[in-house]
This record gives structure tokens, sequence and C-alpha cells, in this order.
């Protein structure tokens, strides 16, 4: 008799990660917020105080159809091209 | 067959069994343990070869195929007849507008409420009746089963892992039931969302709590559709902050009183959605809105829900008693009820 196995591992998928930014000074931020209660207060907050000690400027803020969904697809040209860092947190 | 190993208590049924414990596989109740023959039965029984993909979560990388949720059907008790009801589950779970990982993971923890509509109830014996969410009956008990350990094995939705539920529901070890077709004040919920009466669905639904409402005096709709509506909206049930769906059970007294009072299912949804509600001096008290209560909150209403096809209403339980059931769902329109097909000869009506 043999035990079956009823599991799955996650099916792999490469990720590809952006560069990095080389200095954080005068980049533009995008932020991303999840929808929750105080996200996008908290993410706002954020991103006074990267811009009073990085002189950031907030580019973009996009709200995502719920924390349960990834962003959207056609979102992330914009983000791409508008961006050079984005942050994506949760608020509640 | 892939992932299988030999054991080293061959032959000893206690032993195997005990050995799904140790490998961390069970829901914690003994599970049947699966074979070759068994396993080849239940994929048989949708028509499935074990390589087919049922479904993708893509932002967990998760694909879940066939033979897994065979193997997972086989342990959970269900009979190969069942498995096209598992199988449509899981392509539920997997739909986009259930957005899975949310209510799968999240601290509310949720039960997948499965609710079956159509000829299928009838051959595969699912109970719509007495003890609707109790024990007893094994299509109800062992295709939710079938779902939950799918759920946790082939979907990485372990406890403590990636479901972070809080408390959890025994729900949350099965919940599958009938809606009862016969006597319907209405057209059944399959019906309500663009399928045919003979056609037979699975309507896949998350919730995190059960609770039954009594009204032994109401002849008429109103006083009964009150009670429903001020539990519907308690300062602790999750969708004050938001507009979600709920689910409202009425067993067979109080569906007689609606359907003889000649209220249609858009009547009922639209009294539900006008008064369930509270005033934001009362959320605001009870820190379930922010800020101070300022005199206009006492007089400003808000209401639980958007929209009369938020509340999904569903027939089913005993011919007996006073009782109905609200199920309020998981998140703010962060998940939605997905209605899939069954497939197969089965589902038409044919006796296997």
């Amino acid at each position: 008799m043999k035990i079956f196995d009823p599991t799955a591992a996650p099916s792999p998928r490469t990720v590809r990660l952006a560069p990095r930014p080389a200095r954080l000074e005068g980049v533009r931020l995008a932020l991303v917020e999840n929808t929750k209660f105080n996200s996008e207060a908290l993410l706002r907050k954020l991103g006074d105080r990267l811009g009073r000690r990085y002189g950031m400027t907030v580019s973009l803020v996009h709200r995502k159809r719920s924390p349960s969904h990834e962003i959207e697809e056609h979102v992330l040209p914009a983000l791409q091209r508008q961006a050079d860092l984005v942050i994506s947190g949760i608020g509640d | 067959m892939t992932g299988s190993a030999d054991t080293p208590e061959a032959g000893d049924p206690a032993a195997l069994i005990e050995a799904y414990f140790a490998a961390g596989y069970t829901d914690g109740l003994p599970v049947v343990p699966p074979t070759e023959k068994s396993i080849a039965d239940m994929l048989a029984g949708a028509r499935l070869r074990g390589e087919a993909i049922l479904g993708e979560i893509a932002g967990r990388n998760t694909l879940v195929t066939a033979e897994k949720a065979a193997i997972n059907a086989v342990m959970a008790g269900c009979r190969p007849e069942y498995f096209p009801v598992v199988v449509a589950a899981i392509r539920g779970l997997c739909h986009p507008d259930f957005a899975y990982h949310g209510p799968a993971s999240s601290t509310g923890g949720s039960a997948i409420v499965l609710i079956v509509n159509g000829p299928i109830v009838g051959v595969l014996g699912i109970n719509a009746g007495n003890n609707l969410f109790g024990q007893g009956h094994r299509p109800n008990a062992t295709i939710g089963r079938a779902v939950r350990l799918v759920m946790m094995n082939a979907m990485n939705t372990r406890p403590g892992l990636l479901d972070r539920a809080a408390l959890g529901t025994p729900g949350k070890y099965s919940f599958c039931f009938a809606e009862n077709e016969d006597g319907h004040p209405w057209e059944p919920l399959h019906v309500t969302r663009g399928f045919a009466i003979h056609e037979s669905t699975i309507t896949v639904y998350a919730s995190n709590s059960l609770y039954q409402v009594y009204n032994q005096l109401a002849a008429t709709p109103e006083p009964l559709l009150l009670c429903l509506a001020d539990a519907l909206a308690n300062l602790g049930v999750p969708n004050v902050k938001g507009f979600n769906e709920s689910l409202v059970v009425l067993a067979g007294e109080h569906s007689e009183v609606l359907r003889g009072s000649g209220w249609r299912r858009r009547d009922v949804q639209g009294f539900l959605v006008e008064h369930a509600r509270r005033h934001v001096a009362d959320l605001k008290r009870a820190a379930r809105l922010p800020g101070d209560v300022v005199p206009a909150d006492e007089t400003t209403w808000r209401h639980v829900f958007e929209a009369p096809e938020d509340i999904l209403l569903v027939c089913a339980g005993g011919r007996a008693g006073s009782w109905s059931a609200c199920l309020p769902g998981w998140g703010t329109k962060w998940t939605r009820s997905v209605t899939m097909p069954i497939e197969g000869p089965i589902a038409r009506g044919e006796t296997p």
C-alpha cells in the first residue's frame, strides 16, 4: 500500500526584480494603496516624510480594487513610466 | 501516479490512517486512505484525466490538477459521483471574482459555503431539509470536506501559514448544502444567476459566521424581515465598514410566510437593504467608524448593503420551526460569490 501525496507546491515562476535606484534623492514615488482603512493616509504620510528627507515627489497614487486582488495589469505601464519607486502597503 | 511513497506499515489500515496524520495531510479527522483504483474511479466520476488543470490562483502560483483534487476527495470520503460537484466548487474558488487569497487567508477565517442547485441534488441525495447545516448526510459532509482538503493541501492554505484565521469556524471543516427548490416562494438561486432550472450548479460563498434568527409570531413579511435586518446590521458584523454580500437562508415556516404574502424576491431584498442600517453615531461610539460623534451622526443612517442583489436569499432547512439564518459575507466587496455549472450526465439528473 502507498501514501498518495495530496499536496501541490506552488508552481515556480521566475520574477525579475527591477533595478534598485542608485540613490533616493529626487526619485519619483508611486503609492499603491489597498483600500483598507487608513491605507492611503499611512502611505501619504510616508510619502511626505520621504519627500522631506530625500526630496522624493509622489507622482502617482493608485487604489487597488481590493486587498484580495492583485494590482491591475493595465496600471503597470503607468507605474513604469511615471515612477522610479513604488510603495505598496496596507492599513487598518 | 505521482507523489506516492511506500508505507512502512503496508497492509495495516490503522497504521496507514496514522501515516496521513503524521504527514500533515488531514484536517484533524481521519481520512480514507486512497488507492490507485479509488483515485482513478474518482477521476472517472467527472470524466477527467489526472493532469487536467481545474484552476489557477495566479498571485499564489497555485495550479490545481484533477489528480490532486481526486486524491483529496477520496481522503474526504466522497463517492466518485460527487466529484463533478467538487470540481465545480474548485473552479469557483479559482474564479477571479471570488478573489481567493482574501477569504482563504484572512484573519476573518471564512468557511467556504457551498450551495448546490438543480437535478443533481436529488440524484446525489444532498440534504436541503432538516438539520441543514448539521451532521448526518454523506454528500454534504464529504463534498465540503473535500473542498477544504484541496484548499489546505493543493492550494497551500494551511492554518498558521497562508490560512491566518484568528478564530475560524467549524464550517471550515465542511459547509455544503442544497437549496430546497420544492415549494419555493420564488425561482431558485441558480435561476436568478442566469442558469436554467434543469441545470445543476454550485455557488461558492465566503462567510465567517452563522447566526440563527427566531421569530415564531410573524405572519407577514415586515416583522420577520425586521428581525433579519437587525441581525444583519449588528455592531460587530464585518460588513458595517462597507458593502458586501450576505447570505440569508430561510427555513420552511419563514419561507411559507413569504410565499403566502405575494412578496417577490426583489421586494424582500429591497426591504432588507432599506432596514439593515445603523446610525453613524452608534458606529462611531462602537469605534466601527473613525472620528468623534457630531450631532448629525445621531440621525444619519449608514446602510449595510448597497443593492438588492447583495443579499443572497436561499430557501432550505426543515419545514417545522420558526428559524432562518444570516451568514454575513467576508470583506467589503473584496470577494463575490460565484455560481459555477456542474458538468456531466449526473448534473442533468441522470443516475450514475
